[in-house]
Parts: structure tokens; sequence; C-alpha cells
């Protein structure tokens, strides 16, 4: 290689670059071809899938209806330690942004869970958000849960910001994550 | 795709766990392929760089964010792997690594070279954690080796990625036992040239790429800027002329 003279390797380099230089041109995609968010999948980037699902007082809530405001969907089961201990940070979390048009829905993987330990685990919490009920199991697939606790962050406009696999989420995690979603909102 | 192995009552993140056995794997083979600096000399780096990289992205988050974690500190030493400030982790990691080398006596070229096996293994798993986790996917496309993912068939610019990164890789282990020059730095130098090169390949193919000017996409600005920097900096080391 040392053979090589320096005015050769500046016409190899140019080459190189010149021929890099059209690629990147002749690969400007087309308007709004790498525009991810435009369907649903539970991947960031994307429109998050719709549901409906029931809460525990029977009253169904749809996803879409919720299109506007920021959420969290964090799905959990009471069998699962994490999950129980991220729940009060979430309700203090909540306590703290609702007025400012922030929801967390809280789906309930019920086709694994016990309806009613759940439902007593909810009022010894003094849980006051949405929990919904993944009789089942349809929502879980649709979002590709394979693991729990799993949290999708989504903001205004439907399009999920950020996915966080395992727990328990932190405090300071969660109001970085509301925060910014807030912010993006106003 | 495999974003989570479960086993038994373990789930464990496979993007994160092909990482680390990329770089267990990439210390390994650099130690073995090293004839320049000593095995241990090379596997204190990297792991000093390593630990200041991630406790520096810790840092790093924490004083963005201070006003979150003034009142409960406890949240700084959270397991969630969320909460990391990139450039600080690489900034820190890069002064560790510096500070190091300096106390060492280790000449940078000569370094970067052994290193160089370290980072193709490193990218060839990058690359298999993207195809575990779906990440860094390709455009939408009805050619006959499109995948199904995220809702439609797509380029698997994961597979892409493996390949070329593989190839890349077998180019620096034949070149780490018969050196093309005898000049330090250069394999470290075309090392970066070709990831650079197939990195801007491949973006053309991604769906999800950030888009700046004209539409082009930042990424391939990027990669072009680092191949021009490999290019010249190869021709300044091959006619023998200091570049720091």
């Amino acid at each position: 290689m040392e053979k090589i003279t320096h005015k050769r390797w500046t016409l190899i380099s140019t080459i190189i670059l010149l021929t890099g230089a059209v690629w990147i041109w002749i690969s400007i995609p087309p308007t709004g071809a790498t525009t991810s968010g435009k369907i649903p999948a539970p991947q960031t980037g994307f429109l998050a899938p719709d549901f409906s699902l029931q809460d525990m007082d029977g009253n169904v809530v749809t996803l879409s209806d919720l299109k506007g405001t920021p959420i969290l969907l964090n799905f959990w089961a009471s069998w699962c330690p994490p999950c129980r201990r991220e729940m009060p940070a979430m309700q203090n979390a909540y306590n703290q942004y609702k007025d400012e048009g922030f929801v967390i829905l809280a789906i309930n993987s019920t086709n694994q869970d016990d309806i009613d330990t759940a439902s007593t685990f909810v009022s010894d919490l003094g849980i006051t958000f949405p929990i919904l009920l993944d009789t089942y199991g349809q929502a879980s697939k649709d979002y590709q849960v394979r693991s729990l606790p799993t949290s999708f962050f989504i903001d205004q406009n439907g399009t999920i910001t950020d996915i966080v696999i395992g727990g328990p989420l932190s405090e300071a995690l969660l109001r970085i994550r509301i925060g910014d979603l807030l912010e993006k909102n106003s | 795709m495999l974003p989570i192995l479960n086993i038994g009552p373990f789930a464990i993140q496979l993007p994160g766990l092909v990482i680390l056995i990329g770089v267990w794997l990439g210390i390994s083979l650099a130690e073995r392929l090293t004839r320049i600096i000593t095995a241990s000399d090379l596997y204190n780096l990297v792991l000093i760089a390593l630990f200041f990289g991630v406790v520096g992205a810790r840092l790093g988050y924490v004083i963005e964010y201070w006003s979150e974690f003034s009142d409960n500190h406890l949240n700084i030493f959270s397991l969630n792997l969320d909460m990391f400030n990139y450039y600080a982790g690489i900034g820190s990691s890069l002064i560790a690594a510096i500070i190091y080398g300096q106390r060492k006596q280790l000449k940078l070229w000569s370094t970067l070279d052994a290193l160089t096996p370290f980072f193709a293994v490193l990218l060839l798993a990058i690359a298999i954690s993207h195809f575990a986790s779906g990440n860094a996917f390709g455009a939408p496309t009805h050619l006959p080796w499109s995948i199904y993912l995220w809702g439609t068939q797509r380029h698997p610019t994961q597979i892409y990625e493996i390949i070329l990164s593989t190839f890349t890789l077998v180019l620096i282990i034949i070149w780490s036992k018969k050196p093309l020059t005898k000049i330090d730095g250069i394999s470290f130098l075309v090392f970066m040239a070709l990831s650079a090169s197939t990195h801007l390949f491949i973006e053309a193919f991604r769906g999800d790429s950030n888009l700046t000017i004209f539409g082009i996409r930042t990424a391939q600005i990027v990669t072009w800027l680092i191949l021009a920097m490999s290019l010249w900096a190869i021709g300044k080391r091959l006619a023998g002329i200091k570049i720091y």
C-alpha cells in the first residue's frame, strides 16, 4: 500500500467521495416515504395500534377517542413484582399531571391474571387512573408485549414516542418522559 | 425479530445481550490478534472506557434533568436503561481511554489498529441487535427478499447490515494477520472508511431516516464526512505526514 503515490490516492479518494455523493443524491426518498408514523405498529415513530377495552367499571375506552391527549399506556399484571412496584410512581405522576391533560391507561393482562387479585391490588393502592381489562389478550398481541411491565408513551397525534420494556419505571424517568410529551403538546 | 427472550421467570432483552456478547468476543478477538500492545493493556483499556462510558452517560442524564432527581437521589441508581445521555457517555469513555493510554504510554495509531477487530465485532453485534429488536428498519418495498415488519413488507436492512458488517470483519481479520502496510493507523482508518461506506450505502434503504435540507438523509451526510476524513487521513499517513 506504501507504493500508492499521493497523486493516485487523491484520485482514488475523489472518485470514492464523488460516488458517495451521487449515491446520497439518488437515494433521496420521495416525500413521505420515510414517515413511519402513518401506519399502526408497536414501534417508536409509528401510530399506536387502536383498541377498545372495558375498564373495571364496565366502561369502554377506545384509544383513538383520546387523540389530542398525551398518554402513557402501561401493560401489567398483579403477579408481576416490577409492575406492582411502579404503580405508586405512576399514581404520583398521574396526580401531578392529570390537570394538564395527561392520561394513563393501565392495561391489565387479564388473560393471564386473576381479576379479583388485580382488583384488590388496585383498590389497596388507591389507583385512580383507568385500569383496562385485556380479557382475550388481543391488545397485548397487537402491541407485541413479550414482557411485563411494558410502557408506551404516546403523543397527542397518537404516535408512539418511546417504549420502556421492563421495570419498575423510576419516578424521575416517568416525569421526564411525561414532561417531554406535555411540552410537545403545548 | 426477538426483542425479549423469556427463560423461566427472566425476561432477557436480547439486543442488549447480543451487544454484551459482542463486547466480550470483540475484546477476545482483539487480544488474540494484537501484536502491538499487550493483551492486558488492551483488555483494561476497553473495560475502563466501557465503565466510564456507562457512568458518564448516567451522570450526563442526571445533570440534564437534575430537577427530577434533586428530591429523590435514589433514582440516580435506577436500573432503567433509558436514563442515559449518549453524548456524555461517549465523551467520558474517550476521556477515560485517553488518560489510561497516556499513563501506559500507548501510541495512538497503533492502539487504534489493535482495537480495530474489537470495533468490527461490535459493529456486527449492533447489526444483530437491530435484527433482534426490529430497529433500524427498511423502507417499504415489494422486492422478493422483502420481510414483513411493522405492518408492511420492507427492505431487510438489518440483514444487509449483518452481511456487510460480517464482510468488513472478515477483511479486518485477514488484514490483521497479513497487514496491508507497516504504517500505524492504516488498519483502523481503512476500517473506518469501509464501515462508513457500508452504512452510507445501507442508509438509502432505511425507512426511519431523519431527513435534512433537500430531503437528504442526515446519516448519509455524517457517514460521507467520516469517509472523507478517513480517506484524507489515510493519504496523509501514507505520505508520512503527522496529522495529530
